[in-house]
């Protein structure tokens, strides 16, 4: 099958560069063609485990982190806020 | 014999005794770290003043005459994508190269709380993907057992670590063989713990139904003991087993007689190494001879599972991923001057060429059109796996196979065909896809003098049946093994 890569990467929010947009079309057509063998199948498709029911916990309020401690790792800090190009003109 | 060669249970025995302290012991671990580390290259982050405190906290509880737990004072290294408060944690990539987590995985909490000295950090491939540990951003780790050759992966690291005498515990996670193709090539003890056993809380995330922690060590019994410390219910991941579980440190040497294992023809196909196929068969002799009854099983969708697992764990990976952003935390680019083009060049510059072609394998599957037919199917496909190892187990205990198709191959060997990367977890996939346990044990070596693994496969929560087998096998084979020569 053919792969469009450059719709594929926009989707994924990733920049393919032009040198290299050959190999990852052609190593994607291989992948491709590889994950394609599956077998022709009548069962239904259920999406959960039966077997592993999920349980939610109640929704508490509790204390969290402290936000000087989840800020600590953001690249760009102003006022205690993160900071992103100008996203309204 | 020096301290680093020790097991974790000789350890623990001479800590109990006194015939060494726990500082002694993380000492010897850091000269040895510091001997051989410059040829095997598994650790991202040393944390050696971390683990004198530890253990120096740990001898004073020895000389109040406290009781120890059995990994206390163990030194322990932790593959780099589980979360350690304040150490920084890269999961190999250059997206998250500066990232210090402002928590601990609960793994770690529990390690913690253990007193075990944790040494630092080791290489993986980039967030858990590869089966070489060639896709880290930063460095190749080296098979101890040949320079020349990769460690496996992802969680190399871990197993090249271990086999070079740099940790006497570690621990690796798996998402489709991560912890035991690297034990098989690196001749450790890896298990791929049952799903929901051990909390995630804290593991960064690649794909969520798959990945699990598990414990790697020289010999199975500190393999069942790192085990026991770790699994349990956490309310902090949601998929979390509650469940009573039963001992297991000293209570694996029942043998196999009388047991019942399965031999599945499907895992001997002509993608497996002649080499690997002998050895395998010729432990699968001697377990018969121990009283073991050999019977044939089938699990006939095997040669489907890998598809399945790539377009599963791939649709998962491009979901997980989409964090990665470069506004909370981790690599942001320079270069950009709209929230679009910060978001294409973050993740075009931080990922890898492997991450990028999960990350594009699953958006691709997930895409509009082509949902039913990749990703509905393979789900469809998950459940027959699990019907079909369900009935297996209707007539056995366990089931043994090899656990890669190969030994330790060379760096840059299968760098430039993916699909021939991606064939080393032919026989490993399967059970993340049942959310089985598993255990590679060293079962042989082959003309060059590389292990060879053998993979176990148990019931959901077998983990003491499956670690019988391992440690027949282990005493059948004479036991652990002294450290390869490096070098």
């Amino acid at each position: 099958m053919k792969i469009d890569i450059e719709k594929i990467a926009r989707l994924a929010k990733l920049k393919i560069e032009p040198d290299k947009r050959g190999m990852f079309e052609t190593q994607m057509e291989q992948i491709v063609a590889m994950v394609e063998n599956l077998p022709e199948m009548s069962e239904r498709y259920v999406g959960v485990d039966p077997e592993n029911p999920m349980r939610l916990r109640e929704d508490e309020v509790r204390p969290s982190m402290r936000r000087d401690e989840l800020l600590q790792n953001a690249p760009k800090v102003q006022a205690g806020c993160v900071v992103v190009p100008r996203t309204v003109e | 014999m020096q301290l680093y060669e020790k097991t974790a249970g000789e350890l623990h025995d001479m800590l109990r005794k006194k015939d060494c302290s726990a500082s002694e012991a993380v000492e010897s671990l850091i000269e040895r770290i510091d001997a051989v580390e410059g040829k095997v290259h598994a650790y991202l982050t040393k944390t050696p003043e971390l683990a004198r405190e530890t253990a120096k906290k740990v001898d004073e509880r020895l000389a109040a005459g406290e009781e120890l737990s059995p990994l206390a004072g163990i030194p322990i290294a932790i593959k780099d994508n589980i979360c350690t408060k304040g150490v920084r944690t890269t999961c190999a990539s250059k997206m998250l190269e500066n990232f210090v987590p402002p928590y601990s995985a609960t793994v770690v909490h529990k390690l913690e709380h253990a007193g075990t000295p944790v040494l630092g950090k080791l290489n993986l491939d980039e967030f858990a993907m590869g089966s070489s540990c060639e896709n880290s951003h930063f460095q190749n780790t080296a098979n101890p057992h040949d320079l020349g050759r990769v460690p496996g992966g992802s969680s190399g690291g871990s197993a090249a670590a271990l086999a070079a005498g740099e940790c006497t515990l570690a621990l690796g996670s798996d998402t489709g063989g991560s912890i035991r193709q690297p034990a098989s090539y690196c001749g450790v003890v890896g298990l791929k713990p049952t799903y929901g056993s051990v909390s995630r809380y804290g593991l960064v995330a690649f794909a969520s139904s798959l990945d699990q922690i598990g414990p790697m060590g020289r010999s199975v019994e500190d393999v069942a003991l790192l085990y026991e410390a770790i699994r349990g219910m956490d309310e902090r991941d949601l998929t979390s087993a509650q469940r009573e579980y039963e001992p297991l440190h000293g209570q694996l040497d029942g043998g196999v007689r009388g047991m019942r294992l399965g031999v599945p023809e499907e895992y001997f196909g002509p993608g497996v190494e002649d080499e690997v196929k002998e050895a395998v068969r010729a432990q699968i002799g001697e377990l018969e001879r121990s009283g073991a009854v050999i019977v044939p099983v089938s699990l006939p969708s095997t040669g489907y599972a890998l598809s399945a697992y790539y377009i599963i764990s791939s649709a998962e990976a491009s979901s997980n991923l989409a964090r990665y952003d470069g506004v909370k935390y981790g690599y942001r680019s320079e270069n950009g001057s709209s929230l679009e083009e910060l978001y294409l060049n973050t993740r075009s510059e931080g990922f890898g060429d492997e991450v990028k072609r999960r990350i594009m394998l699953g958006t691709f599957v997930l895409s509009s059109g082509y949902f039913d037919a990749y990703y509905k199917r393979a789900k469809i496909l998950q459940g027959r796996i699990g019907q079909e190892f369900a009935s297996a187990f209707d007539a056995c205990d366990a089931i043994l196979t090899p656990t890669a198709p190969d030994t330790a191959f060379r760096f840059g060997e299968h760098t430039a065909d993916p699909l021939k990367m991606y064939a080393s977890d032919i026989c490993t996939v399967t059970v993340n896809i049942a959310g089985l346990p598993a255990v590679s044990v060293p079962c042989g070596k082959d003309k060059n003098g590389l292990p060879i693994g053998m993979q176990i496969i148990g019931r959901k929560f077998s983990e003491k049946t499956i670690l019988t087998v391992a440690k027949a096998v282990e005493t059948l084979r004479g036991g652990y093994h002294s450290l390869p020569q490096i070098g």
